[in-house]
């Protein structure tokens, strides 16, 4: 496709925005078992890090391995650095290193065979493989293990391996598939710390549950939920969220209806919920305690105006304090799961 | 570009498989040393051969595509930049070559029986080089097919199920031949008898029916194994 300029000059349509490197336009997968990704939107910049969250079943891997070129979409176009990912299916693996999740590898491998066998795959040349996975063994940290047996290494270990696997041809865009799944602790920030180093250099769209490393590894989010993108922000943005509220949590002793009622009129309060609070098995005293939860708008501070109309009007006051919402609440709002407290 | 890499497989069991191999060929030529008979009855007439033989192909063609299925590692393979040819004809290469290096020491048989050979019967090369010839394309077709059927599912028992039944149809052809008394499928079966063939060229009789039947049929499974391969795209 060329582009016809007014005084007859043509120009080739791919001087696009050079700074898009993902893009995903109406993107649909249907599988036999019902649908997968609904028409999807959404764009990557070079350099950005971009984070897919979602429950399960979202559409996460899906969206993942179609990027990757093993599955194929149903309807909509994927274009990587401009060009269609299942057209020129070569062009785009060749610039993308991609890590599954659960990691597979060929687990009767040594390390170091197994990563002469990648680079061999993706075509790299004997001499420039040879330094490639030096550098990437340090870059990971494998260089100890080089000679083991894949299988008799720890899990930690395999996402290192697949993710020096995916660094081998030096990719401009990696794709991570939930990353740090089934790590303990130490390996998670291990992998953390490396994928945040990689950050700087790669273009990183990667997956995952934990809404935290979302939150300490992304520039933006999506958040998908049954197919569809339910929010794309940055973590901060999305924190203070859709509804851009705090919680003001009060636990409250007095006449249930005047109490409800003062606190709905509060300035800056948007929503009013409230539980019974359990009562003490010798808890003698004839009041009754409530747990009321406002939501209020981020920049108004119900606290004073809770503490001055329990003191004018004699109510007894036993908690107050505000909650900022987290990453977590905005989570389980969007995707409708209990909010959580 | 890289157009072959070897396939990894499970060597150490591989390994087991040549001894018993090896075994029945050894049991095969001390069995028929007082025998006069044709030299491709020796070689090839034997049904532990045939079995051996059969069984080593489905067992190694089973967990081609199968277990990089059941593992996962058949994502990283394919989003590689490799064609899905390149890595059905790769996978097929590997698993043929180490048919080849199977049958390898079989030549060896040949050679003795020659050196044994001192009442100057006669004796010569060709019908055994043609019996090798068509047992060698008989073996590319069983592999081929084989790898088919492990690209279809994903467990290795299946395939190899499925692999021995496929390959029976040509191997008992034979004998059910006789069994069958509707004229047309006799004339079939007897077309598609390998032990047929495989008697036919270690007597001399070469004949390019076979060959071409061996030859378009595996190029048709490697083909449908392909296709087979890029459905995954779609499903």
């Amino acid at each position: 496709m060329v582009i016809m300029g007014g005084y007859g000059w043509i120009l080739p349509i791919n001087v696009k925005d050079k700074r898009i490197i993902i893009k995903v336009d109406d993107l649909t997968k249907r599988f036999s078992s019902g649908t997968a990704l609904k028409g999807i939107s959404f764009e990557v910049e070079r350099g950005e890090m971009l984070g897919l969250l979602g429950p399960n079943g979202a559409g996460k891997t899906t969206t993942l391995r179609i990027l990757a070129g093993f599955l194929a979409a149903s309807e909509g176009s994927v274009r990587i650095d401009g060009v269609d990912v299942l057209e020129h299916s070569f062009e785009v693996r060749k610039r993308l290193g991609y890590l599954p999740e659960n990691v597979p590898l060929y687990q009767e491998m040594r390390v170091d065979e197994y990563l002469n066998f990648r680079g061999r795959l993706k075509g790299m040349k004997t001499k420039r493989l040879r330094n490639r996975i030096d550098e990437v063994k340090s870059q990971c940290g494998l260089t100890e293990v080089s000679s083991r047996i894949i299988a008799h290494l720890s899990r930690g270990y395999h996402q290192r391996i697949g993710l020096a696997d995916a660094l081998l041809h030096e990719p401009e865009l990696l794709l991570l598939d939930e990353p740090t799944i089934g790590l303990d602790p130490n390996q998670i920030r291990a992998i953390r710390d490396l994928v945040k180093v990689l950050g700087q250099k790669h273009t990183l769209v990667l997956s995952t549950h934990f809404l935290s490393e979302a939150e300490m590894l992304c520039d933006r989010v999506l958040i998908l939920n049954h197919g569809k993108i339910a929010a794309s922000d940055s973590p901060a943005v999305l924190t203070s969220l859709m509804k851009n509220k705090t919680m003001v949590v009060a636990e409250l002793a007095g006449p249930h209806a005047d109490v409800t009622a003062v606190l709905r009129a509060l300035p800056g309060v948007t929503g009013l919920f409230w539980n019974p609070c359990p009562k003490a098995k010798d808890d003698q005293a004839a009041q009754e305690w409530n747990r009321y939860v406002m939501e209020c708008d981020a920049d108004a501070d119900a606290r004073c105006g809770v503490f001055e109309a329990a003191s004018r009007r004699g109510w007894s006051l036993r908690e107050l304090k505000q909650e900022r919402k987290k990453l977590e609440d905005a989570f389980a709002e969007i995707t409708g799961s209990a909010p959580m407290d | 570009m890289l157009a072959y890499f070897r396939a990894p497989l499970g060597y150490t069991v591989i390994i087991v498989f040549l001894a018993v191999s090896g075994l029945s060929f050894c049991r095969l030529l001390t069995q028929s040393a007082t025998e006069q008979i044709q030299i491709g009855d020796i070689l090839f007439g034997s049904a532990y051969f045939w079995l051996t033989l059969l069984l080593t192909i489905a067992l190694i063609s089973m967990p081609l595509f199968a277990e990089e299925r059941n593992s996962g590692t058949l994502e990283t393979l394919l989003t590689a930049p490799v064609t899905d040819v390149q890595v059905v004809l790769a996978k097929f290469a590997a698993a043929y070559m180490f048919i080849l290096i199977m049958l390898a020491p079989t030549v060896l048989y040949g050679a003795f029986v020659f050196l044994l050979n001192a009442e100057g019967g006669s004796f010569s090369f060709r019908p055994i080089v043609a019996g090798y010839g068509i047992v060698l394309l008989i073996g590319a077709f069983y592999t081929a097919f084989g790898l088919l059927m492990s690209s279809l599912t994903r467990s290795m028992v299946v395939s190899a199920i499925l692999c021995c039944v496929g390959m029976s149809a040509t191997f008992l052809a034979e004998n059910l031949q006789y069994a069958v008394h509707n004229s047309w499928l006799e004339r079939v079966l007897g077309h598609i008898s390998s032990v047929q063939h495989v008697m036919d060229f270690s007597r001399g009789i070469i004949d390019s029916q076979p060959v071409i039947f061996y030859l378009s049929g595996m190029v048709l499974f490697l083909y449908l194994a392909v296709k087979s391969i890029e459905s995954r795209l779609w499903r």
